[in-house]
């Protein structure tokens, strides 16, 4: 059980219910021995992707690969796969010991070997004394902890995770972030999860998949999808963005553009090589605007507003202000912040260059999302830009498509 | 005022009803203990007598084994159909699933003496009149609709994620039948079983249709009975008919208060 875990992998999968694309034209590695996270909004398609590798879904076209072995039409019981559920599915009927040992019953493992391997197992999972207990007389965290032990006790070759905190409190979640997370490293099984909640995906994963819409529309490692994230729908999903909308003036070779926004030219460096009278999209997360009462001095991009609210929330003020480019959110961690705000003072917002990220635009139309942002004019250019693109299908936005 | 005349209305058609419900069924225990030689409510005193005779008369023991027998036997085939009937309907959830379940509520449907007359029309050409075979057979079929609505009733509780995670960790879709599906929707097999059971216990149309002499059931003796002569032993048949079908209810009560009875609060 020491060899190195394979690569798993969907094969340009697509699932459809009747009219319904639910998965669109998905390929995706999942390398052996990561921690790997599909994030998405309900209704993405993220679940449908989990049900094909788990085996409960057969997808409409496409193959689901492990290693060398396609396992496309494998039953969900010959794929040794673990699995926790969503609200952890464990046997009413049965106590934690006997939820422990099903899979070991179900292989006809030995007594004498079944028992010892029960005892291990709920050992690895603190639950040391609870065998004879039924799982309704547990609490969540301690349901959660025996539905990983059941995953686990028959030695899968990854662990498929639905939702696995969201039953959970608040201060708990984190708890079992860190533990979930620890556990994956110090077993090195591929551990493949799924969630809503973006905060739970950025501490836990190595690898994130954002989906949306059936589609995987950017896949890479926490910070670099919080840092460049790639989409506006991005940028919006993972934490919070201010999005400013211009037109490019000039680009110089080194990889910075001046662009113009609501009569403000502003600077941002791209990868990506941009014409004069492109439109782009910048996300400009809070965090990363500095807020002062004065001008400051030689700042690249510089704006000011009147501070039109705030609220402390601990480690951090968040200030909204309106300037002539919207209205700006900052976050500002409390120690920095050392004046004490009115509303209706006059404020300065800069930033670096590299503060922001020029983001493709799959905004779909009837979705006024960000208040800060003036509706867009009408594109000069004909349409004809490369940045500024409407989703193709705005009318799949809240189709829900999860199998249930 | 005017609230408690209402309540006095309620509470009297409360009692009204229950009456109706229970007397004409309780009747038949003072009958059962009369000391006249005919079907009447006791003159001078109780007497044991027709239970005496009910007793040691062969014939009224063969009834009551033969009922019990095919009954059992009826509920056990429209259990075991009726439950992985059920199971496939749910699983199918589609139009051909309700289009069976439908199909399976068939002998509640039809009438009774209309069902009769054709099984006996069949069962002429079967050679399965005044058989055992046939009579569990056409017992089995009324029973089935009651074990189809009971147990596809506790599969919509059913979480099935529990079958899903039972196939994961390992099972083979009988295992997962086995050990897990069935073991939770038990109350509901027990309820379906006990009602299948009286279905056949208490059933008396289709017996008096496609049985005559070697099959006689304690409804078809109890009617031969007032038929040919008023034997007051009918009555104490009758009682005993009664208590079997309420102990066999209480085992279905008892079925349904045991899982939560295993968790303390």
């Amino acid at each position: 059980m020491t060899n190195c875990p394979a690569t798993f992998s969907f094969r340009a999968v697509t699932k459809r219910y009747g009219a319904v694309m639910a998965v669109d034209n998905v390929s995706l590695d999942v390398n052996g021995g990561t921690f790997f996270s599909l994030l998405g909004p309900s209704g993405s398609g993220k679940t449908t992707l989990l049900m094909m590798a788990a085996g409960f879904e057969v997808p409409s076209t496409g193959d689901v690969t492990y290693g060398t072995r396609e396992i496309t039409h494998v039953p969900p019981e010959k794929r040794n796969f673990g699995m926790v559920f969503q609200g952890y599915a464990l046997f009413p009927n049965l106590t934690v010991a006997e939820n422990i040992c099903f899979p070991l019953a179900v292989r006809n493992v030995g007594r004498a070997e079944r028992e010892q391997r029960v005892l291990t197992a709920l050992d690895l999972v603190h639950l040391s004394g609870f065998g004879d207990r039924l799982p309704k007389q547990l609490s969540g965290g301690q349901q959660q902890r025996v539905a990983l032990a059941r995953a686990l006790i028959f030695e899968p070759d990854i662990l498929l995770l639905d939702e696995p905190l969201s039953a959970l409190d608040k201060k708990l979640r984190v708890g079992l972030q860190i533990e979930l997370r620890e556990l994956q490293r110090r077993i090195g099984k591929t551990f493949i999860c799924v969630t809503h909640d973006q905060e739970e995906a950025l501490s836990m994963s190595d690898e994130i998949a954002i989906v949306r819409n059936g589609k995987i529309v950017q896949r890479g490692a926490p910070e670099q999808l919080f840092e460049r994230p790639a989409t506006h729908f991005v940028a919006d999903f993972l934490g919070e963005s201010n999005f400013l909308e211009g037109t490019v003036l000039e680009t110089d070779g080194a990889g910075f553009v001046r662009y113009g926004a609501q009569g403000t030219t502003l600077v941002q460096q791209s990868d990506v090589r941009l014409e004069p009278g492109e439109r782009v999209l910048v996300s400009l997360r809070p965090s990363k605007v500095s807020l002062t009462p004065d001008c400051p001095p030689n700042r690249a991009n510089l704006t000011s507003g009147t501070l039109a609210g705030w609220s402390y929330r601990g480690t951090e003020v968040h200030y909204e202000v309106n300037t002539s480019l919207g209205r700006l959110s900052v976050n500002a961690p409390t120690w920095q912040s050392d004046f004490f705000p009115t509303g209706g003072q006059d404020v300065w917002l800069s930033w670096p260059p590299d503060a922001a990220t020029i983001v493709k635009d799959d905004r779909v139309t009837r979705e006024p999302r960000q208040g800060n942002l003036p509706r867009p004019p009408a594109d000069p250019e004909g349409n004809g830009s490369k940045y500024v693109k409407r989703s193709d299908h705005p009318q799949q936005e809240n189709v829900d498509v999860e199998a249930k | 005022m005017k609230t408690t005349s209402r309540r006095g209305i309620l509470l009297a058609s409360g009692w009204l009803i229950i009456f109706f419900l229970l007397a004409p069924s309780l009747i038949v225990f003072p009958i059962s203990l009369t000391d006249t030689s005919y079907l009447g409510l006791p003159e001078h005193g109780f007497s044991l007598q027709h239970w005496g005779t009910v007793v040691t008369n062969p014939v009224w023991r063969d009834s009551f084994l033969q009922s019990l027998l095919i009954a059992l036997a009826a509920s056990a085939v429209a259990t075991a159909a009726g439950t992985l009937c059920a199971i496939g309907c749910w699983r199918l959830s589609s139009r051909f699933g309700e289009f069976v379940r439908v199909l399976m509520l068939a002998p509640l449907i039809v009438p009774q003496i209309v069902y009769a007359l054709g099984l006996y029309r069949f069962y002429a050409t079967l050679h399965l009149l005044d058989t055992y075979a046939g009579v569990i057979a056409a017992h089995a079929a009324i029973g089935l609709p009651f074990v189809m609505l009971i147990v596809g009733a506790a599969l919509v509780n059913f979480d099935i994620r529990l079958e899903r995670a039972a196939r994961n960790l390992g099972a083979t879709p009988t295992q997962a039948l086995r050990r897990v599906l069935i073991p939770n929707i038990r109350t509901g097999i027990i309820s379906g079983a006990v009602f299948a059971f009286i279905a056949s216990w208490d059933e008396l149309i289709i017996v008096l249709f496609i049985a005559s002499r070697k099959v006689r059931t304690l409804p078809r003796a109890i009617w031969s009975g007032v038929n040919e002569s008023l034997d007051p032993a009918i009555a104490a048949v009758a009682v005993i008919l009664i208590i079997v079908t309420v102990l066999v209810l209480s085992i279905s009560l008892h079925a349904g208060r045991r899982q939560p009875a295993r968790n303390p609060n």
